[in-house]
């Protein structure tokens, strides 16, 4: 050791008198994250749809979805939002990488300093924080994305063989492509709500991941004993609330409803021998009306133990299912193996018999316990305009039924369809494979403004079938042994009751299209002749009028439900009708 | 990189290699060769470095796959060695003897995984997972969120909501109420009205 040893640490003292000297440098500046960093999370709430991916993903427990103020809940939003602890937060991110609708995010700010803990778990996005802004941080990216975005398409006809028959056009999924679509749902239930009947949807698919379809069809006849038929044609409003079609496709709900029918189908009857119905209560329903809506009401009927007869003026049972949707899209023979697990449960039919001609709904009255109206909205209404009586003009509905019945009229060169809904699809799709060359669809408004599913328009698209949008006829007359359907074109105006924009014509655009037989698709009324019989009332449109709630008309005893009352809709919201009338005309029963 | 392939093809049973860049290979050996493999990687190649030794869980094939990746200082290159061990038995030849630095790798996917390496020094002393009385929590059947529910305590005053649960009750009560009967009718055939 030497001296410079021993004294050095003196030197140090040297400034023991002096002021301290200190440079400030905020901690932001220093410490800032890297632009990547995983910090506090952000979250678009506008974007946010509150399916909850996120707080199911978290390994920690650090998320809880809370409901937040000025967020209203429905339509494929739950109205919830992730609250985050960052006392469990272990900056993982995989709340990111599974957001389906890319709207949660880390900042990339780490350092944030509060003596109160309580301030450290808020819902990013509603409570106002500094980095909210922040465009650094980490975001989802695709190959970070723990969601498969694209559907597995179904396999189809090709458009050519489709042009040429009524063969069904979608022939469903196998075990392998089944099993990879189950695969991408999330199972947050926000299509529960979306489904008039409210299928258990996540729960179904995720028989098909457990290989356990026995008890995915018992779910399925839950709620919905048409499960095969809305496997093929529900209008799934179940697909448009499934958060993955925000930035993806939505999960294919309908195809593996259909897979699951499929695969079961052999052994319906035997799977479903396991629900349990209550002793017979010697109570009869008379059911007016063997459509969706009546045969749901009688299958869960029959269950609480009450005879159930179905009334049907056909003499076939399914209603618009049987004479609306034609062959391509459900095959008969389809429709009746699902109609027979119905009838099976012991339902009675009476087939053709019309309630209101033959029989008066007030002879069912007294000698029923209850009735239930479920008769649908089966006359087609033509529009108000000059030649509508023209030979060559007919009703869309009308023209269905003849075809369902096996008819296959010759249409000629050229057919024009009126209208933009799911009729016209099926009409102008039928049109093309009864051997028309050319078919045209005119509807008033743009393809925005159509009701019918988007799919349709676009299989009647690869088909051949021609669009005219903003066009309506207003004189159709005979010239030769043609059709001349004098056109206006429309504009959009104002929107009207339903939100649409109304379509106004715009003078002087007159046009004619020629054609050899023109086919109205424009709408749908119930034939209520029956109501007056015992009294019942009915809206001002027709329709039958009942308290929404409980599905129960101004007289006693008398439910309506379905098509009849609602106007013409979809299948599956007539399920939903008859299943909610079996409840309340058994507690009705109950009561009496 | 591809003779060197070549020349650890005539040597070993590789049973599959990838060429990812100039610089970069990875080759699977049976875990038997492992340890020979690097010797001769280490000592005749030149690959003089263990960059790391990393473990991945495939339970759905039963398997653990081990990569060790060596670097080679000269070349620039590296070389990953991957091998697959029995999950039900997962033991795996030591390589402290090679590398010095191997056995705190060895150590902790001992702790991590469950894997062990015999005569590896203080492979059985836990690293930071001290009176650990679980699965290896690495492990792909460690349940992390279950292991957290039962662990930690909820802070006071958190309360969830079921997306679906919640839209029900606040959405469509009344349907909901019957699509619960019926379901309880059919279910247990029990009719609560």
């Amino acid at each position: 050791m030497n001296l410079r040893d021993v004294l050095s640490p003196f030197y140090a003292w040297k400034r023991t008198l002096e002021k301290p000297f200190t440079i400030k440098r905020p901690v932001e500046e220093v410490r800032r994250g890297a632009p990547g960093y995983r910090g506090f999370h952000i979250n678009d709430v506008g974007k946010c749809i509150g399916c909850g991916s996120c707080s199911r993903i978290c390994q920690n427990g650090a998320i809880d979805m809370v409901p937040v103020e000025g967020i209203k809940s429905g339509h494929g939003d739950s109205g919830l939002r992730p609250r985050i602890d960052y006392g469990r937060c272990c900056w993982c991110a995989l709340c990111v990488d599974i957001c389906p609708t890319g709207s949660l995010g880390m900042s990339n700010k780490y350092n944030w300093i509060s003596p109160d803990g309580d301030e450290f778990v808020f819902t990013p996005g509603v409570d106002d924080k500094n980095w909210d802004q922040s465009s650094e941080g980490y975001r989802r990216r695709d190959e970070t994305w723990l969601i498969e975005p694209v559907k597995t398409d179904m396999p189809v006809l090709e458009p050519e063989v489709r042009r040429r028959s009524f063969e069904e056009v979608a022939e469903g999924y196998d075990d392998e492509l089944a099993r990879r679509e189950a695969m991408r749902c999330i199972e947050c239930g926000l299509c529960i709500e979306a489904c008039p009947t409210h299928m258990d949807v996540p729960q179904y698919i995720k028989s098909i991941r457990d290989n356990n379809l026995e008890e995915g069809l018992r779910i399925l006849y839950e709620t919905n004993p048409f499960s095969e038929s809305c496997g093929r044609i529900c209008t799934a409003r179940c697909q448009d609330a499934c958060p993955l079609g925000r930035e993806g496709e939505p999960v294919m709900i309908r195809w593996l409803k259909r897979y699951i029918t499929d695969r079961t189908a052999p052994r319906a009857r035997e799977i479903l021998a396991d629900f349990h119905s209550l002793p017979q209560t010697g109570k009869k329903v008379a059911i007016v009306g063997g459509g969706p809506s009546g045969l749901t009401a009688a299958y869960y009927l029959k269950s609480y133990g009450h005879n159930a007869t179905i009334f049907e003026m056909h003499d076939e049972l399914g209603g618009m299912l049987r004479y609306g949707i034609p062959e391509y899209r459900l095959p008969k023979a389809i429709l009746d193996r699902e109609i027979k697990t119905i009838l099976d449960t012991g339902v009675e039919t009476k087939l053709e018999v019309k309630i209101g001609e033959d029989v008066s709904l007030k002879d069912l009255y007294d000698d029923y316990d209850a009735v239930f109206v479920s008769i649908g909205a089966q006359r087609g209404t033509s529009m108000p305009i000059e030649g509508i009586d023209t030979p060559g003009v007919l009703v869309g509905v009308d023209f269905l039924d003849e075809i369902a019945k096996g008819k296959r009229p010759n249409l000629g060169e050229k057919v024009a369809v009126i209208g933009g809904g799911n009729t016209a699809m099926d009409v102008c799709r039928t049109s093309v494979r009864l051997g028309s060359k050319e078919v045209v669809v005119l509807y008033r408004r743009t393809e925005r403004e159509m009701p019918a599913a988007h799919e349709e328009v676009e299989e009647a698209r690869e088909e051949g079938v021609r669009f005219e949008f903003l066009t309506a006829p207003t004189i159709i007359s005979k010239k030769d042994d043609k059709l001349e359907l004098e056109c206006i074109r429309m504009e959009l105006g104002e929107p009207d009751e339903s939100g649409r924009r109304r379509p106004v014509p715009i003078e002087g655009s007159e046009f004619k299209i020629t054609a050899d037989t023109c086919i109205m698709a424009i709408g749908q009324k119930v034939e209520n002749v029956m109501a007056e019989q015992v009294g019942v009332e009915t809206t001002r449109w027709g329709t039958f009028e009942v308290d929404e709630d409980t599905l129960t008309t101004n007289v006693e005893g008398i439910f309506a439900g379905g098509d009849c009352e609602t106007g013409p809709d979809d299948a599956i919201k007539a399920i939903a009708a008859g299943k909610k009338a079996a409840y309340f005309i058994n507690r009705y029963l109950k009561e009496d | 990189m591809k003779e060197l392939l070549e020349r650890l093809e005539d040597r070993f049973t590789v049973t599959e290699s990838d060429v990812e860049r100039d610089n970069l290979a990875f080759i699977t050996l049976p875990s038997k060769e492992v340890v020979q493999a690097a010797t001769h990687l280490r000592d005749i190649e030149g690959f003089g470095h263990l960059v790391m030794i990393s473990a991945v869980d495939y339970i759905e094939r039963g398997i653990f796959q081990l990569t060790y990746i060596l670097h080679n200082y000269d070349k620039h290159s590296d070389i990953g060695v991957r091998t697959e061990i029995d999950r039900r038995n997962p033991v795996m030849d030591s390589i402290h003897h090679l590398w010095a630095a191997a056995r705190v790798y060895q150590q902790e996917l001992r702790e991590m995984f469950g894997i062990d390496f015999p005569g590896s020094p203080r492979v059985d002393e836990p690293m930071i997972l001290e009176g650990w009385d679980n699965i290896p929590p690495m492990r792909k059947d460690f349940d992390t969120k279950k292991y957290a529910e039962e662990t930690y305590f909820p802070r006071e005053g958190r309360v969830t909501y079921d997306p679906a649960r919640a839209m029900e009750e606040k959405n469509y009560p009344l349907e909901a109420r019957v699509k619960k009967r019926i379901q309880k009718l059919l279910r247990e055939g029990k009719d609560e009205d």
